[in-house]
């Protein structure tokens, strides 16, 4: 039997017994849509998912400093650093902080704070947002801003309230107009401290430490891992520095991972059970369609169908129920993918996309194969004279 | 195991040639015989008629005829060849080549079209694609069903359908047709119209017909009647 009749003879027998088929299609199209979906969307919504989660914790915040001892007191990171840090795989991004501890003014009353100097990455870095006004950006670095940012506990410390946005604050004689405070979720101490541009610091706080601390944000929590180890090395090939220290929330992570371990065997193994139930529904139908075309395979075998004719038949019928319904899967997996794209703004690699539509194609031809093969076996092996009696 | 041989002509040899053929089934308790020392000669362009009661043997003989069933015993030769011992691919292509069915219940593809009902045994014959047309109009034409080409096969009548099943057996130029009770769910009318076709094809005077029935009217038509009773062949 040449292909080209096998599978024209296959896809018809599916389009007129379409009414027997279209449970398992459906089953195996939504396994094969679920598996792209959660494939190529998986590592966007680890992402968001993380950053997310940056809210209630720092899971994926990697500190780098120097130990607290005298020795090592004046040493500070370079630009080059930073600049290496960020090419690191699996880095978001990097940021570069000095802090001081001082006094301010409000209207005479003295108070003390605790000030950082920062970049206009830190919010990103350390996944602050403001509930009032507005961060630091980049102008307000390059124009060297006298602009401070509060934590809420330090604004309603200082001020009796939150709104204070525009308010002025005096620190070591300079006067600071208050253009933003934090929002209060997931801050830990930070509530209490408050943040100029990094450049202003520079300028005008005496007794401002040297730029030795550097915020790093992982991509996800698998990246920490594999970037906590190299990060001595990078700096080191950049710099001679001594006393280094990198400081991550292995508690943390260890949790997230274990929390997002149950997700994604959860979601796995419902693929895989939706997989499992098509490819018993290939069996099935293909058993029942064996025993009710019984006399059709004995007609074929007397009309002088081989054996191999015979098998090739039903386990063409296998294959192409189960490719077209990973065919439809991929359809619907697109559709999946573009509309998480859009729901959690993100752009997927088409590439990726592409090799998962090539594996659930090939995981169907495999179940087609698998599930059709002992039924296509028994309809090869029927005896002609049995097969034409058969009522 | 032999293998078959090419198709030839018979050159006054008989078509079919059997000799002490026998068959038996076993049971567990013992042997149950069907066939019993069966000598038969068919030679080419004869029509050959089978008749004797239920469970004579009369269907078992036909299919030991077109090897879907082995023998026990006895020799079966086929235009010279003995095709007992074949492999069950050569009988397969024995199937394909030689032979043409017709059985009792108009045994058609019921979800397919009367072409793609005749297209299966040329299919399975690796004939061109550009050459089944052709050839499955012409089969049609023999049995004056040639507008009914495109037809499903599920819409016809009876009689129409006994007779696809006719032009199906044709369609591969088999020599021999064997036919079991094929007039025996149609009228009269529709019966004699098939006999009619076979009458026809085998006065081409290559292909022979071997046709199991229980009608006297049927069997009257043919050149020689034989009885089979208790699995023994005797000529009228």
């Amino acid at each position: 039997m040449r292909l080209s009749d096998l599978l024209r003879v296959s896809i018809l027998q599916l389009v007129r017994h379409r009414r027997r088929y279209w449970g398992v299609m459906l089953a195996i199209a939504l396994g094969t849509a679920g598996f792209i979906t959660i494939i190529t969307m998986g590592r966007d919504l680890k992402e968001n998912f993380n950053r997310d989660l940056e809210l209630l914790g720092r899971a994926t915040l990697i500190k780098v400093y120097f130990e607290k001892l005298p020795a090592y007191s004046h040493q500070r990171f370079n630009e080059s650093t930073l600049e290496a840090l960020r090419h690191l795989t699996g880095v978001r991004s990097v940021s570069l902080a000095v802090h001081a501890w001082t006094q301010s003014n409000h209207q005479g009353q003295l108070y003390p704070v605790t000030i950082f100097g920062v970049d206009e990455s830190f919010w990103e870095v350390c996944g602050l947002s403001s509930q009032k006004g507005k961060l630091h950006n980049l102008e307000d670095n390059t124009v060297h801003k006298r602009a401070i940012v509060l934590g809420p506990e330090l604004a309603r410390t200082l001020f009796g309230n939150d709104n204070v946005v525009g308010s002025k604050l005096e620190i070591q004689e300079n006067l600071y107009t208050v253009t933003g405070v934090l929002k209060d979720v997931g801050l830990g101490d930070l509530r209490q401290f408050s943040f100029i541009p990094f450049s202003t610091a520079q300028d005008r706080i005496q007794g401002i430490s040297p730029a030795n601390r550097i915020y790093l944000r992982c991509l996800t929590w698998d990246d920490v891992e594999k970037v906590a180890p190299k990060i001595p090395k990078v700096i080191q090939a950049s710099q001679f520095v001594q006393g280094l220290k990198v400081e991550v929330a292995w508690d943390q992570v260890n949790r997230v991972k274990a929390v997002a371990w149950w997700v994604e065997l959860f979601i796995y193994s419902s693929v895989a059970a939706t997989l499992i139930l098509g490819g018993a529904g290939i069996w099935t139908v293909m058993m029942a369609a064996v025993r009710s075309r019984t006399r059709e395979i004995g007609l074929k075998k007397a009309m002088g169908a081989e054996d191999q004719a015979i098998m090739a038949q039903f386990l063409a019928e296998a294959v192409c129920l189960s490719f077209t319904a990973s065919l439809a899967g991929s359809f619907l997996g697109l559709v999946a993918v573009e509309v998480t794209s859009i729901l959690i703004n993100s752009h997927p690699g088409q590439g990726l996309f592409i090799i998962c539509v090539a594996m659930g194609l090939l995981v169907a031809v495999v179940l087609g194969v698998a599930a059709g093969l002992y039924p296509s076996l028994q309809a090869s092996r029927m005896e002609v004279v049995s097969a034409i009696r058969y009522e | 195991m032999n293998s078959l041989n090419p198709p030839e002509q018979a050159n006054g040899r008989p078509l079919i040639q059997v000799e002490r053929l026998s068959k038996h089934y076993s049971n567990g308790r013992g042997v149950i015989p069907v066939l019993r020392g069966i000598n038969l000669k068919v030679n080419p362009g004869e029509m050959v008629a089978v008749m004797g009661p239920s469970g004579s043997g009369k269907s078992t003989l036909l299919f030991i005829l077109g090897l879907l069933l082995p023998a026990s015993s006895g020799n079966y030769q086929f235009l010279g060849q003995d095709v007992l011992n074949l492999t069950r691919g050569d009988q397969a292509e024995f199937r394909r080549r030689r032979v043409g069915f017709v059985f009792q219940n108009c045994d058609l593809f019921e979800n397919s079209t009367v072409y793609e009902n005749l297209e299966f045994p040329l299919v399975y014959a690796k004939v061109d694609r550009q050459e089944r047309p052709g050839r499955i109009a012409a089969a049609l034409e023999k049995v004056n069903l040639g507008h009914r080409i495109y037809h499903p096969a599920n819409q016809l009548s009876g009689g129409e359908r006994q007779r696809v099943a006719v032009a199906r057996a044709l369609v591969n130029h088999p020599r021999v047709i064997l036919a079991d009770e094929p007039t025996g769910q149609l009228d009269r009318q529709h019966g004699n119209m098939v006999l009619e076709h076979f009458a026809q094809i085998v006065a081409s005077g290559d292909t022979a017909l071997v046709i199991v029935t229980h009608d006297g009217q049927v069997a009257e038509r043919c050149h020689r009647v034989f009885s089979m009773e208790d699995g023994i062949l005797y000529e009228n």
